[in-house]
């Protein structure tokens, strides 16, 4: 009998790959990956400090709130796919492209890093800030507290109940963090390209985007095998319930914060009531990928200025730093 | 909730839509529109998102302002109504402070920001010269670009200069007469042509540093490497882009006689230049930038083509230098031909440095022999075919080094007594003789080849050019001795050949209005014929102004010592360049150089931002076979900003028109390249636009490109393959797998399949609410007959609209 996606392994299993593998989507996805490739040293931040020096007080804040956020998120995702579903992948093209998500999350973390130095920010108050926001700790605490019940080899992956549980951390991590908390900054990060502020720093942003997709995209993968790996879960409406209800209230977690730092004014040139549509409409597209009906029935992204990602991107290259160039 | 305006004088007042929709039926005045009122009300349901509770007028403006920025991919019509806002925006801004341009003048007079050369003009007869009506011919991102970074800000950081001003300025900095000056306006107003990025800066003002390039050369000597870094300094912080030589820079491993000690050769010198770099490129409107030749039979070439590289020793990396190769024809032969090349270090053949063409031919053989005969102390022997690949992979990987043609550019070297043509600039368009006591500076102006074409379409109209041309080569050769040069290196090199580089912009789309594909043999013949007339026009000009002013000087001291140049005498060495034309273009908002349009859909990423660039011609095309909507241009997005995979326009449109930078074979983007060249002087600054699938014919485009005796090939760009995912139309990546569908639509296919109903008032009121907000509803509901709503949701839950 095939082997499920995610169950027991030992070390000396899913070493050998095969040229026809059992997930060819995998073997896609990492190849895709390893084009994506990119270091933070091919971007001149340091371009972007008489930039960062005029920002206004509240540009500032949601710049340096972004960056903390994604400075410490980045490593989160390496824990958390880490310590709950990495061992349990069985498919050694699974692992590759999982694994190469880790060492993006790396180039991530040094990227973040270097913009933290770059500007003289605040370190320590820097990796705190997703802790020390009592909003973005919801946030937080939303994905951590649910993930350490399931970590820490508690799961029995041979069990319908453990495939649950490993799927759900899957959706935390990959649908609900990458897909829904990361796309809320980085309309920020855009924001400020499209006023010609930071561009630089968000040229690198730009490629976080390009990897993120990816990462998007393996857990959509993952999470929709699993689901015909075990028709048994879609039976239990309960749990279907819960994970749309967890997709929500992430989405609300998320339109929460950007109220409590947009409010009543604009910022940017962009309005809480433009950032509670755009997360809606993402919300509606990772609902429909996973195959729920739409939440909030948005089929039009708000922000058209992120349209600018959209298209084929010509730079002057004496300006800003490129991001068209392929490693391999 | 009722949302608050703040004013300036810091009094609130609630807000009022109908004011803003008044306003904005203002700008559209004028306009030729088939329904206004679907502009206003699609403006409006953009704004009504965007507005806050609390708002000041200023922001609201702006507001207003990215409303209908972000409409302008719909279609063109939004970018005219968008320039208009910015324009109102501008002019209200100044109108606070100054009267008038004579006021304006005053002004900065005294803050001492023009020069003072300017206050013998007569500011009243050129005062009257100024047309307002011309500002409608800038586009959004043009008038963005120039309001960012090229309209002059006074001393507190304001913008002091509306855009007919500005023009009026620079013509000020380069007319010797109130006559030329008006002249120089009026071509400039109208977009016909415009000067470099420097010029546009600085002319007129107190920095009068009009040139866009230096080249210079470094020798092989601890003093004129420490030389070159102080004058690149100085040429780097009044921001013009510098080219440098290194090949004279004795290898890794070479003696070094006074120390009796090894050099450790040419790269880490180079680091030096990106650090310098890098320090000045702050604070100014633009950074500097610099390239660093090599010819790359120079034994240190391995590290040369690393320097890009990401990865590494940091001291061997220069991320802010840009790279050329300066490559020989025999080397070129011996890739062509699969013959070994050989690697020497300067320092031991110094010959090869300044020779060319068959000279170097002889000189590098003899090399050879010798080092076959084991009389060499360094050299390296190389597969030059594994060497070219390696070459290209570091090309298509970090975009550099550029490859560029010494014996080409030295084939054509009008003043060959001077000194041979040591490399070209940042741009690759130069091609003057230089050398370590004299810096090629080039300064520069392109004309707009779209405001040339006949109004019929029939044709281009060669007498409106021949005028444009004439007048560039006056106001060129002028802007030679106002310049301020920052070294005098520069300035001796100006005065012994009084160069000029003279080139063109909008090609592509002149080529659109005429009714020829770029991808066609017609485009090829139009390229070359338009070549031959703007070098026929400007040596004719040239030659007139020598009679007047004289030939430049080089020239006569070759005629005194009687060994005369056996060409007629002018007032210039050389005249023509095709520079990039990047941010000139994007102000005359047109296609840039002679480059095909990039794409008919994307952004552009600048100092002002990132910009969404449409094809306006293909829209307009479209738009008059009634095949233009939001659909298709969703359709155009989703092919990458492509027409020719959408079927629906077969036969509809000649979607050979419209083909893209990456749909044209690379070996026909040379074509046109070459078929310039044949008479452009100086050099084609050509980037090739490579697609993925065409990476591995790399070899054999590079040799295409030298086989057709281009001097210069520039950016190399290659489409990214892997992309992020879209962000503004859905993708299904589910395919038809259901995932947690599967339960979903057991349950509840009811609901789903229920017909819509016919909503009754309640539901289109929640519905309403849902949309806009209770407020907006609220308002609906109380309206009046003069502030009907603009929505058609809306609309049908108004009082008086129903």
């Amino acid at each position: 009998m095939k082997n499920k996606l995610i169950g027991r392994t030992s070390v000396r299993e899913n070493i050998k790959l095969s040229e026809d593998p059992s997930y060819p989507v995998f073997k896609e996805l990492y190849e895709k990956q390893k084009k994506a490739v990119w270091f933070p040293e091919e971007l001149n931040i340091q371009q972007d400090a008489l930039d960062y020096h005029s920002l206004s007080d509240d540009e500032k804040d949601l710049f340096d709130t972004a960056v903390g956020y994604f400075c410490s998120s980045e490593l989160l995702v390496q824990n958390v796919l880490v310590n709950s579903f990495f061992p349990l992948l069985t498919d050694p093209h699974a692992k590759m492209s999982f694994s190469t998500q880790l060492f993006m999350e790396n180039i991530h973390s040094d990227f973040f890093e270097i913009v933290l130095q770059s500007f003289g920010m605040d370190r320590e108050k820097m990796y705190d800030v997703a802790f020390s926001d009592p909003i973005l700790r919801k946030k937080q605490s939303l994905i951590v507290d649910e993930i350490d019940k399931i970590s820490y080899g508690q799961i029995d992956p041979e069990t319908i109940e453990g495939q649950k549980q490993v799927l759900r951390a899957i959706l935390l991590n990959n649908i609900i963090l990458e897909g829904i908390f990361f796309y809320s900054s980085f309309a920020h990060f855009f924001a400020l390209k499209d006023m010609a502020k930071m561009k630089n720093v968000v040229s690198g942003v730009e490629l976080v985007l390009i990897d993120e997709s990816l990462h998007l995209q393996n857990g959509i993968e993952a999470i929709l095998i699993m689901l015909d790996e075990n028709p048994e879960i879609v039976e239990d409406t309960q749990y279907v319930q819960d994970i749309r209800d967890v997709i929500l209230e992430g989405a609300a977690l998320e339109i929460e914060y950007v109220k409590h730092k947009f409010g009543d004014r604009t910022i940017l040139g962009i309005s809480y009531g433009e950032l509670e549509r755009y997360l809606q409409y993402i919300t509606d597209r990772r609902l429909q990928e996973l195959g729920f009906p739409q939440e909030f029935h948005i089929n039009e992204n708000p922000l058209r200025f992120l349209q600018k990602e959209d298209v084929k991107k010509l730079i002057n290259f004496f300006e800003v730093s490129s991001t068209e160039y392929t490693n391999y | 909730m009722q949302r608050t305006v703040i004013k300036r004088d810091g009094t609130e007042q609630p807000f009022q839509t109908q004011k803003i929709i008044n306003a904005i039926f203002d700008i559209i005045q004028g306009l030729e529109v088939e329904d206004d009122y679907e502009l206003v009300f699609l403006i409006m349901k953009e704004l009504d998102l965007k507005v806050p509770e609390r708002v000041t007028t200023e922001e609201l403006d702006r507001l207003v302002l990215k409303a209908i920025e972000q409409l302008i991919p719909k279609h063109p019509v939004y970018d005219t109504l968008a320039t208009r806002q910015l324009l109102k925006l501008i002019n209200k801004d100044i109108d606070r402070r100054l009267d008038g341009f004579q006021s304006y003048l005053e002004h900065a007079f005294s803050q001492d920001l023009l020069d003072a050369r300017l206050r013998e003009f007569d500011t009243g007869l050129l005062s009257d010269a100024l047309n307002s009506g011309r500002d409608s011919l800038l586009g959004y991102f043009g008038l963005t670009t120039l309001r960012d970074r090229y309209l002059m800000k006074n001393r507190k950081g304001e913008v002091i200069e509306k855009p007919q001003w500005f023009f009026m300025r620079v013509a000020m900095g380069i007319g010797n007469s109130n006559e030329e000056v008006v002249k120089i306006y009026n071509k400039l107003s109208k977009l016909e042509y415009l000067h470099s990025t420097p010029t546009l800066f600085n002319s007129g003002t107190v920095t009068s540093q009009y040139s866009s390039c230096y080249v210079s050369v470094v020798d092989d000597s601890l003093d004129s490497i420490m030389d070159k870094v102080r004058e690149t300094a100085f040429l780097a912080k009044y921001a013009g882009g510098v080219g440098t030589d290194v090949t004279r820079i004795r290898a890794t491993g070479s003696t070094i006689r006074s120390l009796n000690a090894p050099s450790s050769g040419a790269i880490p010198f180079i680091k030096i230049f990106d650090t310098l770099v890098n320090s000045i490129q702050q604070g100014g409107r633009r950074r500097s930038s610099q390239v660093i030749s090599m010819q790359p039979w120079h034994l240190d070439i391995d590290g040369f083509l690393d320097l890009r590289e990401t990865t590494g020793n940091g001291y061997f990396r220069t991320p802010s230098l840009n790279t050329k190769l300066w490559m020989p024809d025999e080397m070129m032969r011996r890739i062509q031909e699969g013959e070994p090349i050989y690697l020497f270090d300067p320092g031991e053949c110094p010959e090869l440095v300044d020779a060319v063409g068959d000279d170097f031919r002889e000189k590098y053989e003899r090399r050879i022999e010798q080092t076959e005969a084991g009389k060499l102390k360094q050299f390296k022997k190389r597969d030059s075919q594994d060497f070219f690949r390696k070459y290209l992979f570091k090309l298509a990987k970090t975009g550099h080094p550029w490859l560029i043609f010494k014996d080409e550019h030295n084939r054509h070297n009008p003043c060959p007594e001077y000194s041979v043509i040591n490399s070209s600039n940042l741009c690759t368009e130069i091609s003057i003789p230089n050398r370590p006591d004299s810096t090629a500076v080039c300064t520069l102006a392109s004309v707009n080849l779209s405001k040339h074409v006949n109004e019929d379409n029939s044709d281009i109209d060669w007498d409106k050019l021949e005028d444009t041309l004439e007048v560039m080569v006056h106001a060129l050769d002028n802007i030679l001795d106002k310049n301020f040069y920052p070294s005098e290196a520069s300035r001796k090199n100006t005065m012994d050949l009084r160069p000029l580089g003279i080139g063109l912009m909008g090609f592509a789309e002149a080529l659109v209005d005429l009714n020829i594909a770029y991808d066609s043999e017609e485009a090829v013949i139009l390229a070359r014929k338009l070549g031959a007339f703007m070098r026929k026009v400007a040596y004719r000009t040239s030659g007139k102004l020598a009679e007047e002013r004289g030939a430049f000087q080089h020239y006569r001291e070759m005629e005194e010592q009687e060994t005369p140049y056996d060409y007629k005498p002018r007032r210039n060495a050389v005249l023509l360049a095709i520079a990039p034309t990047a941010s000139i273009s994007i102000i005359s908002g047109t296609t840039s150089s002679i480059d095909s349009y990039f794409s008919n859909l994307y952004s552009r990423d600048t100092l002002s931002g990132k910009h969404i660039v449409i094809n306006r011609q293909l829209i307009e095309d479209l738009e008059a076979k009634g095949y233009w909507s939001d659909e298709m241009a969703g359709s155009i997005k989703a092919a990458n900003g492509s027409v020719q995979p959408i079927k629906e326009l077969d036969g509809v449109i000649d979607k050979n028109l419209y083909k893209t930078a990456y749909e044209i074979h690379p070996k026909r983007q040379i074509d046109i390249a070459a078929a310039f060249q044949e008479s452009i002087d100086q050099a084609v600054s050509k980037s090739l636009y490579i697609d993925e699938q065409l990476r591995d014919n790399m070899e054999e485009i590079y040799l295409y490109a030298w086989e057709k005796k281009l001097k210069s090939t520039y950016y190399c760009f290659i489409d990214k393959v892997v992309k992020g995912e879209k962000y503004t139309s859905n993708v299904n990546k589910r395919g038809s797998r259901r995932g947690f569908g599967a339960t979903v639509s057991a349950d509840s296919s009811e609901v789903q399949a229920a017909p819509e109903k016919e909503e009754n008032k309640a539901e289109l009121e929640a519905r309403a609410r849902e949309k806009f907000g209770d407020e907006v509803v609220d308002q609906a509901l109380q309206a009046d007959a003069d502030s009907c709503p603009t929505d058609p949701l809306l609309r049908k839950i108004c009082p008086s609209c129903e």
